[in-house]
């Protein structure tokens, strides 16, 4: 009887780890090609220096998001970029429910090639594997 | 009682479904405004969108349109956002309002700080510019956004509310349709009682009216007739009683008596009344003495000291037509000869009050003559006026009525019933016996 709730105890454990890493995982993976693209209305992109700046930006007041603007970089939507890297959930804002994952990307066109930065998950679209050819 | 609680049951139902009602209405009518406020915000957004675009416009193109545009969108803006805002402050969404507030701080700095120095220099590099438009936008969205889930939670509680309102009301009209139906079955359960116990009682009375009924036998050398009506209107016995008995071959005992009181209780003492006379007529033939052992049976029997009865008794021989009678306070006995309708005289005071000895007197008939019996119903009667009737409108209706006793009886309370407008305010009893001369007849 004992060993038979300890089977079930690490089970659940099993489970509950299982959810908790693919709750934490990126949907987007390095090596990746994107598209920059914010939204209809606004769809120029920011990509910063710093992820933490990032947040800053994201989390903080408009005057102290303002302080950070030297910090970031104003791309045009449609700019081409390559993932490096992404930390899952690592933005969250005080008007949004769900974090937001920061992308690592390197700029691969247009007049900021080869710059390097940190992107929000929301700004960055996949490219079809037949564009990327 | 129970028609007045089910009166306040229905009350209280009614008054329950309108309060729901105007609850729920009131509930519609906050969902509607939030509605509209959503719609409103979406329309803030897009003069927000507006006036950025007016300002590229402008300058790509440097076309005064865009100037024009823009300053349309500016004002736009600003009564959207009052609008918004009242609807918020409406519903006291101090979060939202706050926010609103924030975001309109923004768009009022965003026209200072980015539109204003774009269209004054729009030729020059704006990197930094566009920058801090970025930043206004973003923020203004996020802003915005928290606007919109505030509406829209409020919205949803609304629909809670509005989906507990209704199943609340459903609730209650099934608890209260289930009293009624309960209601309905104890009602009817109760009304087929009683209806039964109607049933029965009237069929006791029926019982009770046969045995008290006042009756005739027919007489030689006489025609009777005789009529009935009693104040209740659906018992066929009351407080007044007459009575015709033959005693012997020639003898006749003749009987009319008023009992004071209506109803069902009177008229168990009028059957004592004819049952007892009768017992002491046949051991005395005088109506006076008759009078006199019943007054002394009555005050023994009868408990009630408020109870009193005038009876009028007589002892018609039907062969010589002679008439003995006593009347104890009963006024109402004429007889009607050719000559006119004569008043017989009260000869002692009424029953059950003082034991006091009863005249007796003698009347001799003649052929066609006809004694004409009747209880204070007759004297008494009231038109719609209020006038009573008295002995002398008796007389009168006497006189001009049938010759023979049964239309004459029939007549007399058909009258009273017209005098009254149909409404008996006492019973009344009618007893004519109309004499022949037997020589004469045999002549």
């Amino acid at each position: 009887m004992r060993r038979a709730l300890y089977a079930f105890a690490i089970v659940l454990a099993c489970v509950a780890m299982m959810q908790g890493a693919a709750a934490a995982q990126c949907t987007l993976h390095s090596g990746a090609r994107v598209v920059l693209y914010g939204t209809s209305d606004d769809p120029d992109v920011f990509v910063w220096d710093s992820r933490f700046r990032m947040r800053a930006y994201a989390r903080g007041s408009f005057d102290q998001a303002r302080a950070l603007l030297p910090h970031a970089l104003l791309v045009e939507a449609g700019t081409r970029a390559r993932i490096v890297s992404c930390v899952a959930g690592f933005v969250e804002s005080k008007y949004s429910d769900r974090p937001d994952d920061a992308i690592g990307i390197v700029i691969v066109n247009g007049r900021y090639r080869g710059r390097g930065g940190w992107v929000l998950q929301t700004d960055v679209r996949s490219m079809l594997r037949h564009l990327t050819r | 009682m129970f028609t007045v609680f089910l009166v306040i049951v229905l009350a209280v139902a009614v008054q329950g479904a309108f309060q729901t009602r105007a609850s729920i209405a009131q509930t519609f009518a906050r969902q509607s405004r939030i509605e509209q406020a959503q719609v409103t915000l979406e329309e803030l957004l897009r003069l927000q969108i507006d006036e950025e675009n007016s300002v590229r416009g402008y300058i790509l193109n440097r076309d005064l349109f865009y100037l024009q545009q823009y300053a349309a969108a500016v004002a736009s803006f600003d009564r959207k956002e009052r609008d918004v805002r009242l609807a918020l402050e409406a519903e006291h969404l101090n979060g939202a309002l706050t926010t609103l507030d924030q975001y309109a701080t923004l768009q009022r700095q965003w026209r200072t700080q980015v539109a204003q120095p774009m269209l004054a220099r729009p030729d020059r590099s704006m990197e930094e510019i566009d920058k801090q438009n970025k930043a206004f936008s973003d923020y203004e969205n996020r802003t915005a956004d928290a606007i919109r889930v505030a509406l829209a939670n409020t919205n949803a509680a609304l629909a809670l509310s509005t989906q507990t309102q209704i199943n609340q009301t459903l609730y209650v009209r099934a608890f209260w349709l289930l009293v009624f139906g309960l209601m309905t079955i104890l009602f009817n359960a109760y009304g087929s009682r009683v209806s039964k116990e109607l049933e029965e009682e009237r069929t006791t009375t029926e019982i009770l009216q046969r045995a008290f009924r006042s009756q005739h036998v027919p007489l030689p050398n006489c025609e009777v007739g005789s009529a009935y009506l009693s104040a209740s209107s659906h018992l066929a016995v009351g407080g007044d009683v007459f009575d015709v008995y033959r005693l012997s071959g020639n003898l006749a005992l003749v009987l009319i008596a008023d009992v004071s009181g209506k109803g069902v209780d009177a008229a168990v003492i009028t059957a004592f009344i004819k049952f007892t006379i009768r017992g002491i007529a046949l051991r005395r033939r005088d109506p006076g003495a008759m009078l006199a052992e019943f007054n002394t049976a009555f005050a023994q029997t009868v408990e009630n000291p408020y109870l009193f009865v005038s009876m009028f008794v007589g002892v018609l021989d039907t062969q010589t037509l002679q008439l003995r009678y006593a009347s104890a306070g009963h006024d109402s006995a004429f007889v009607r000869r050719s000559t006119g309708v004569q008043q017989l005289a009260v000869t002692g005071p009424v029953l059950g009050v003082m034991e006091e000895p009863f005249e007796t007197k003698t009347l001799f008939l003649e052929d066609g003559d006809m004694l004409v019996l009747a209880t204070d119903g007759l004297t008494e009667a009231r038109d719609r006026s209020g006038e009573q009737l008295h002995e002398e409108g008796a007389i009168r209706l006497i006189e001009q009525g049938s010759m023979h006793p049964q239309p004459l009886a029939d007549e007399l309370i058909a009258r009273v019933k017209e005098l009254g407008g149909n409404t008996m305010r006492d019973d009344l009893a009618i007893l004519a016996i109309r004499v022949r001369d037997p020589q004469v007849s045999d002549a």
